[in-house]
C-alpha cells in the first residue's frame, strides 16, 4: 500500500490547463481577426477612394471637352473638398510640358507631380504621392485630345484620410474584440469549472464509501465519468469478494480444526494417565490458538471493509428474543428507544458479537433480571451509539473492572482463550473506536456502557 | 430418556453416544442429515444434539423441518461457528441451546439435562416423589436420605416416571422413550423392571392404572 501511494502525486490541474488553452487560442484568433478585419476595411475604403476619383476624372474629362477650351471657368467640379486648400483633393488641366491650363481652388502652394511611365489599357496613369504639406494622396491622371492639342487631366484623393480611418477602426476593432476575449475567457473558465463538476461529486460519493456511509459509488455521472465509478464500484466488489473469500478459508480452517480437537479432547478427558492429560493440556492449548487466530483474522478482515451499517435496534431485539431461549430463568427487559436511534456505521455481525457477548455476560452473572437500552448521545463532533447492558448480579469491584479494561493489552500479547469473551468484543469496539466502560449498575450488578459509531441521519434515512 | 445424536464425525458421534448411554439415556445415533432428520420426524425423542455441519442436509435445514411438522422436543445445537450472529440464526431456527466446539463433554450433558428438565417443567435439578428423591446431575436415588442403588435401566425408567410425574405413562410410550431403536422391544421386560423398581422403593410409589400404564404420584 506504501509503495501505491508514494507513486500517487499531485501536478497540474485539468481545469487551469482548459482555461489555459482556450485563451490561448483565443488571443491568438482575437488578434488575427482584428488584423483582417482593418485589412479589409482599408481595402475597402482604398477601393470606393479610386472609385471616387474615376468618376471625378471622368467628370473634368467630360467637361473640357464639352467646353472645347481648357481654360474655361465652366469647368469644375462640385465636391467642395476641392475647393478647400491643402485638403489633398486637387485638380488640373495640363498639357505635356507642365503648362498649366486650369486647376482647381483648392491647389494653394503646390506643385501638382507630374506622372511618367505608360499609361495603363484606359489610357490612365496612378499613383501614389506625397503633396508639400506631407498628405498622402492617391493620383489619377488621363490624357484627352481636343483637337489639335492634347491635354493631361489629373485628379488627386486624399489617401491620409483612409488611413487615419482605419487606424480608428483597428483601435475601435481590438477594444471590441478584447472585451470579447475577456467574456470568452471568463465563460471558458466556467465552462471548465462545470466539466468538472460531475468529478467531484464522484469524489465526494468515493469519500461516502470509505466513511461507511454507503456501500458503493452512488448518483447520474456524464458518459465520460461513468466508466470510472463503475470502475470503482467494481473494485470494490472484488476487494470484499478477496476479504470475503480469505475469511472464509481461515474461518473454514479454524472450524474445520474444532471437531477433532474435540475428539482429542473427550477421548482424553474419559481416560487416565500422562498420556491423557499431555492431549488434554495440548489440546486446550490448540483450542485457545484457534478461537484467537480465528478473531484476529476476522478483525484483520474487518478494517478492510468498508461501506456497511447495520440498525441497532433490529440487532438487540434479535438478541434479547435469544437470551430468552438461553437463560430461561432471566427477565431480560429491553426499552426500545423513543425516537429514531442512528445506525450502527459497520458490520451487523460485529455489532451482534459485541453485544451478544454483553447481554449473555449479563445474563450469566445476573439473579433473574436485566436491563437493555439503546439511544443516542451527542458529541462534539459526531452522534455516537449509546447502548447500556446492566444486570442485578454481585457486579466487578472498580479494580477487578479496570482489569478486564486494562487499555493497550491487545489480544495478540494475551494469553490465548483467557476471558469472558470480552477480548473480542474490546477488540472490536477499538476497531471501530468506541468505548467500553463497565460501572455500577443501580440494579446493584454491573452496567457496561458501549459507545459506538453512528453514520450520519441523513445516510440513514436513505433506507 | 432417549436421545438423538447427529453427528457426522465417527468419533465424535461415538463419544457423544458413550457419554450419553453413561448418563442414562438411551440413544439413538445417525451420521448425516437425512438420516437424522428421518429418525428425529418417526422416533419419538425427548431431546436431540445435532450438528450444524452435516452432509446431505445441513443441521439448519432439519431442525426448521422438524419445526415446521410441528416437532417439539428440545434440540440442542453442535457447531464450530460460535460467533453471535451464528447463534442467533441457530435460535431463530427453532434450537433450544447452543454448543461451540470443542465442547468439554460435561458441558453437553449440563445443557442436555436443563433441556429436559425445562421440557418437563421442573425448575430443579432433583425431582422428588414421597420419600423417594432423585438428582438428575448424578443420577441419584435415596429413599428417606438412604441411597439407593439400581441398574441403568432401573434408573431410567424411574427417571422418565419422575420426570413425568402426575401423569399416566403407558407401556408403549415407556418402551418407546428408554430403549435406543436397536433394542430388542419387548414390552414384558418393561413389566419385570417395573417389578424390580417396586422392591427397591417405597411400595406406593408406582402405580399401575389398568388398561393405561404406570404413573408416580404427585405429592
Amino acid at each position: 500500500m506504501a509503495a501505491e501511494t508514494a507513486v500517487l502525486k499531485r501536478k497540474g490541474s485539468i481545469t487551469a490547463s482548459l482555461f489555459w488553452l482556450s485563451a490561448g487560442w483565443l488571443v491568438v484568433a482575437l488578434v488575427a481577426t482584428g488584423f483582417l478585419l482593418s485589412d479589409l476595411y482599408s481595402r475597402a475604403l482604398d477601393t470606393s477612394l479610386s472609385d471616387t476619383l474615376d468618376f471625378h476624372l471622368e467628370s473634368l474629362a467630360g467637361a473640357v471637352l464639352e467646353s472645347g477650351d481648357p481654360t474655361s471657368n465652366a469647368i469644375s467640379l462640385a465636391d467642395p473638398r476641392f475647393d478647400r486648400p491643402r485638403s489633398g483633393w486637387y485638380w488640373a488641366i495640363r498639357d505635356a510640358n507642365g503648362t498649366l491650363y486650369n486647376l482647381s481652388t483648392s491647389v494653394v502652394g503646390i506643385d501638382l507631380p507630374v506622372m511618367m511611365g505608360p499609361p495603363d489599357a484606359l489610357g490612365r496613369r496612378t499613383a501614389v504621392m506625397e503633396d508639400a504639406f506631407g498628405t498622402n494622396m492617391r493620383v489619377v491622371e488621363r490624357t484627352i485630345t481636343l483637337a489639335p492639342n492634347t491635354y493631361q487631366v489629373v485628379v488627386t484623393g486624399n489617401l491620409s484620410e483612409i488611413l487615419q480611418l482605419v487606424e480608428e477602426f483597428r483601435g475601435q476593432a481590438f477594444v471590441v474584440l478584447g472585451a470579447v476575449g475577456v467574456m470568452l475567457a471568463i465563460m471558458s473558465a466556467i465552462v471548465a469549472r462545470i466539466a468538472m463538476r460531475p468529478i467531484a461529486r464522484l469524489s465526494h460519493s468515493i469519500e461516502a464509501v470509505r466513511s461507511g456511509e454507503s456501500g458503493a459509488v452512488t448518483g447520474t455521472y456524464p458518459v465520460e465519468i461513468a466508466p470510472l465509478a463503475e470502475e470503482v464500484n467494481e473494485l470494490l466488489r472484488s476487494n470484499t469478494q478477496i476479504i470475503e473469500r480469505a475469511r472464509n478459508q481461515v474461518g473454514n480452517l479454524a472450524h474445520g480444526l474444532k471437531t477433532p480437537i474435540a475428539v482429542l479432547r473427550n477421548e482424553a478427558g474419559a481416560r487416565q494417565g500422562a498420556l491423557a492429560d499431555v492431549v488434554l493440556a495440548q489440546t486446550d492449548k490448540m483450542s485457545g490458538l484457534v478461537s484467537t487466530y480465528l478473531d484476529r483474522a476476522r478483525l484483520a478482515a474487518r478494517t478492510a471493509v468498508v461501506g456497511k451499517r447495520a440498525d441497532p435496534a433490529t440487532v438487540l431485539l434479535r438478541l434479547t428474543r435469544v437470551m430468552g431461549k438461553i437463560h430461561p430463568k432471566v427477565d431480560v427487559r429491553y426499552d426500545s428507544p423513543e425516537g429514531a436511534v442512528p445506525w450502527f456505521r459497520g458490520d451487523e455481525a460485529d455489532l451482534e458479537e459485541i453485544t451478544g457477548n454483553l447481554l449473555d455476560n449479563a445474563c450469566k452473572w445476573s439473579r433473574g433480571e436485566v436491563r437493555v437500552r439503546l439511544g443516542s448521545e451527542q458529541g462534539e463532533t459526531a452522534t455516537s451509539l449509546l447502548i447500556r447492558i446492566e444486570d442485578n448480579g454481585a457486579g466487578l469491584s472498580e479494580e477487578d473492572a479496570q482489569k478486564v479494561l486494562r487499555r493497550g493489552v491487545r489480544l495478540d500479547e494475551k494469553t490465548p482463550g483467557s476471558g469472558l469473551g470480552l477480548d473480542i468484543v474490546k477488540e472490536l469496539v477499538d476497531v471501530y473506536g468506541g468505548s467500553l466502560q463497565l460501572k455500577r449498575s443501580t440494579l446493584g450488578g454491573l452496567l457496561a456502557e458501549l459507545r459506538l459509531p453512528t453514520v450520519r441521519a441523513t445516510s440513514a434515512a436513505k433506507g | 430418556m432417549r436421545i438423538l445424536v447427529v453427528e457426522d464425525d465417527t468419533s465424535l458421534n461415538r463419544q457423544l453416544k458413550d457419554a450419553l448411554t453413561d448418563a442414562g439415556y438411551a440413544v439413538d445415533v445417525a451420521f448425516d442429515g437425512e438420516e437424522g432428520h428421518y429418525l428425529g420426524e418417526t422416533e419419538p425423542y425427548d431431546a436431540v444434539v445435532l450438528d450444524i455441519g452435516l452432509p446431505q442436509m445441513d443441521g439448519l435445514s432439519v431442525l426448521e423441518s422438524w419445526r415446521r411438522q410441528g416437532k417439539t422436543m428440545p434440540v440442542l445445537l453442535l457447531t464450530a461457528r460460535d460467533r453471535w450472529s451464528d447463534k442467533v440464526q441457530g435460535i431463530d431456527a427453532g434450537a433450544d441451546d447452543y454448543v461451540a466446539k470443542p465442547f468439554h463433554m460435561e458441558e453437553v450433558l449440563a445443557r442436555l439435562r436443563a433441556l429436559v428438565r425445562r421440557a418437563a417443567g421442573l425448575a430443579s435439578n432433583e425431582i422428588t416423589a414421597g420419600a423417594v428423591r432423585l438428582d438428575v446431575r448424578s443420577g441419584r436415588v435415596t429413599v428417606d436420605g438412604q441411597a439407593v442403588k439400581l441398574t441403568s435401566h432401573e434408573l431410567r425408567l424411574l427417571s422418565y416416571l419422575m420426570h413425568h410425574k402426575g401423569k399416566v405413562i403407558s407401556r408403549t410410550e415407556l418402551t418407546e422413550h428408554l430403549y435406543d431403536q436397536d433394542f430388542d422391544r419387548d414390552s414384558n421386560t418393561i413389566e419385570v423392571f417395573v417389578g424390580r423398581l417396586r422392591k427397591k422403593l417405597p411400595e406406593d410409589c408406582i402405580q399401575t392404572v389398568r388398561g393405561l400404564g404406570y404413573q408416580i404420584a404427585e405429592d
